[in-house]
């Protein structure tokens, strides 16, 4: 019984980290319809400049996150303005090879700029485990666990409660329809870009500060984040946390009590039962596009 | 006229040009991961390498032409390396080949060198079936994952005291084929085995593992993983607030692994074919141009690529050309003086001679505990 409350402390700590690494892509791939496979790079930036601004800028953890999230919102911004807004609306295949392009350039850059060593992110705090009953945590899990939850709520506040959230709804229902209604869709898909490119970069960095932050870091993230987002269902915000979790849980008890070596096959598992079950994802938020 | 003239001087020059161009040096073809998750120890070999063909070049180069080194990434991945082959022997010609990095990549170049007639030597690949193949072409320039377990196993043992272990490792055949050598080693000696456990390349969380880890109690927990997954899997165990002895294989004792882990890599052990820190002259002679050149101690890797790269133009200035099968006969009678100890090879390819080392990690700095020489294996 102590290992099965352990293995779902590990399961459900992994699963907010999933969830929250997806975030980004529920909004550009669940909202804006565009299939980023740079996903994965944006939150690998994010933790290598969350390394440049602890280690050579000398700022703390916090100061170090508000840079992330202001660098990377304007870098999604640009990339929205000058290169996404180019595929718009020519189907989906020009933006996945735009992304592709995009992932392997931004690697690559990175290799060439900082090369392949594994980069170590100042902590927050000093790290120690703490013991619940039967259960170990850690105090940075614990801390990462909680801005995860504040950027997820925060996120889906911004979405049904802002006028911008309201503009952002409204153009990806129809973009024809809210253009004539007065917004001004350009900046809307650049401001959903750059939102969804912050919150995977500050992923990135929480992240990064438990583990480690490292320019090959991208792919599997992306691959886990396309998990998550088709099990929850495109574009939900509940349903990102639902299937973070569910997979974090599935993988932690079938590593506990199966192999640990076999662990990815699971996420895949869950995604070709949900496909062949329930096509439209847990919580999808509409079953059909208009 | 004019026109003819001008083609004819261009077509003179270019063939001229061509047959001169390709004998002004002597290539040799590395092939090691510069992307991918062990991209960073595939770099180490690079550097190191580097610096051997810089210091043969200053002494005149072999056969009396500098030494070129034509780099490829492999990725660590089987499809990956052989296309990297392919093109150096196809496009670049190349005499040598040297790589790749793991030995699931090095296992699928080994036919395209004996097919192309090249010699292949590597200097980090250390699954022990490589040498099993019976592929004359093929020369191992390390330890195996056997050799390694036979001369530490009783130290281990004896000295740590260890009644039970855990094992685990990467999910590879370099990974795999670690634990179950130091298991069937360690149990020969009456350790018992706690439990075997493997993860993939690239994990972040070992939470779950280490749960099971925790549970079954072992005095000793045996790692075989390299940097990247090693120092994040020291660390949880730290977290996890885990107290057994931890050793490993791998790229344990390198300063980049110590800075990543930080103080959770303070008392464990690893076994390595190599250390800055053991103090013979020609080790220290080496150390001090790896430190001029790179601003850092050479770790296991660096020593493994500096190794290749001497070994191999040692044997093609025996050789006196770049004739394959001289150059091939020339390597099998190698007798070469590294900074740790000195390399010869068996008739199967397999280099023995040279030392390994414990070491333990003491206030940031790998402390040699014991050294084993790598006797030949039976």
């Amino acid at each position: 019984m102590d290992l099965f409350l352990q293995f779902l402390t590990n399961g459900l700590v992994v699963g907010v980290f999933y969830a929250l690494s997806a975030l980004g892509l529920t909004l550009i791939f669940g909202l804006m319809r565009v299939v980023n496979f740079a996903h994965g790079e944006f939150y690998m930036l994010g933790g290598v400049v969350g390394w440049f601004a602890t280690t050579y800028l000398g700022l703390d953890f916090f100061s170090g996150l508000v840079l992330v999230a202001l660098a990377m919102g304007g870098f999604g911004w640009v990339v929205d303005r000058f290169l996404i807004e180019r595929v718009r609306g020519q189907g989906e295949e020009p933006g996945i090879l735009l992304t592709i392009g995009l992932s392997i350039f931004l690697v690559n850059i990175t290799l060439l700029a900082i090369g392949p060593a594994p980069l170590k992110v100042t902590r927050a705090i000093t790290e120690g485990p703490i013991f619940l009953g039967p259960v170990t945590i850690t105090k940075m899990r614990l801390l990462a666990m909680a801005i995860g939850v504040t950027l997820i709520f925060g996120a889906h506040a911004i979405i049904h409660r802002t006028r911008l959230g309201s503009a952002m709804r409204a153009t990806f229902q129809d973009p024809m329809a809210a253009s004539l209604a007065g917004i001004r869709t350009k900046q809307v898909y650049a401001a959903t870009f750059a939102l969804g490119c912050t919150l995977s970069a500050l992923s990135g960095m929480l992240l990064a500060s438990i583990y480690s932050a490292q320019a090959s870091v991208g792919g599997l993230v992306s691959l886990k984040s396309f998990v998550v987002v088709i099990l929850g269902g495109m574009g939900s915000f509940p349903g990102a946390i639902a299937g973070g979790l569910l997979l974090g849980v599935a993988e932690a008890l079938w590593g506990g009590y199966v192999a640990t070596g076999m662990v990815d096959i699971i996420g895949f598992l869950l995604v070709i039962l949900i496909l062949v079950l329930r096509p439209q994802g847990l919580f999808s938020i509409r079953a059909e596009r208009a | 006229m004019y026109r003819y003239v001008l083609g004819c001087a261009l077509t003179a020059g270019v063939a001229a040009a061509g047959p001169a161009n390709a004998q002004d040096s002597v290539k040799i073809g590395l092939v090691e991961p510069l992307t991918g998750s062990v991209a960073y120890n595939g770099k180490s070999v690079v550097e190191g390498a580097k610096l051997a063909v810089e210091q043969i070049n200053a002494k005149g180069g072999v056969l009396g032409k500098p030494v070129e080194l034509v780099i490829e990434d492999g990725q660590c991945a089987p499809a990956n390396s052989v296309n990297a082959v392919e093109k150096l022997v196809q496009k670049d010609k190349v005499a040598v080949l040297v790589g790749a990095f793991c030995s699931s990549a090095t296992a699928a170049i080994m036919p395209v060198a004996q097919k192309y007639k090249i010699p292949l030597v590597t200097g980090v690949s250390s699954s022990a079936a490589l040498t099993e193949q019976n592929n004359p072409w093929f020369f191992r320039a390390a330890e195996t994952d056997a050799l390694m377990a036979k001369a530490f196993a009783k130290i281990l043992a004896n000295d740590l005291k260890l009644k039970s272990v855990a094992y685990v490792g990467v999910n590879d055949d370099w990974g795999r084929g670690g634990v179950e050598e130091f298991s069937r080693d360690l149990s020969a000696l009456g350790v018992k085995t706690a439990l075997t456990e493997y993860f993939d390349h690239g994990s972040t969380d070992f939470f779950t593992l280490l749960t099971k880890l925790r549970a079954a109690k072992p005095d000793g927990i045996f790692v075989a993983a390299e940097t990247q997954d090693g120092s994040i899997l020291v660390k949880q165990l730290q977290e996890m607030g885990v107290q057994s002895k931890v050793f490993g294989v791998g790229s344990w004792a390198t300063a980049d692994f110590i800075n990543l882990t930080g103080d959770a890599a303070e008392g464990i052990y690893a076994a390595v074919p190599y250390v800055s820190s053991v103090d013979t002259p020609r080790n220290q002679e080496f150390v001090k141009a790896y430190e001029a050149k790179y601003k850092v101690k050479p770790g296991k890797y660096g020593a493994a690529g500096y190794n290749a790269l001497n070994i191999t133009a040692q044997a093609i200035a025996r050789a006196g050309g770049t004739d394959a099968e001289a150059i091939r006969t020339a390597l099998g009678k190698t007798e070469y003086k590294a900074p740790n100890g000195e390399y010869r090879f068996t008739a199967k390819g397999q280099a023995y001679g040279f030392d390994a080392v414990l070491v333990r990690i003491e206030g940031g700095t790998p402390k040699v505990v014991a050294s084993a020489p790598v006797e030949a294996p039976q």
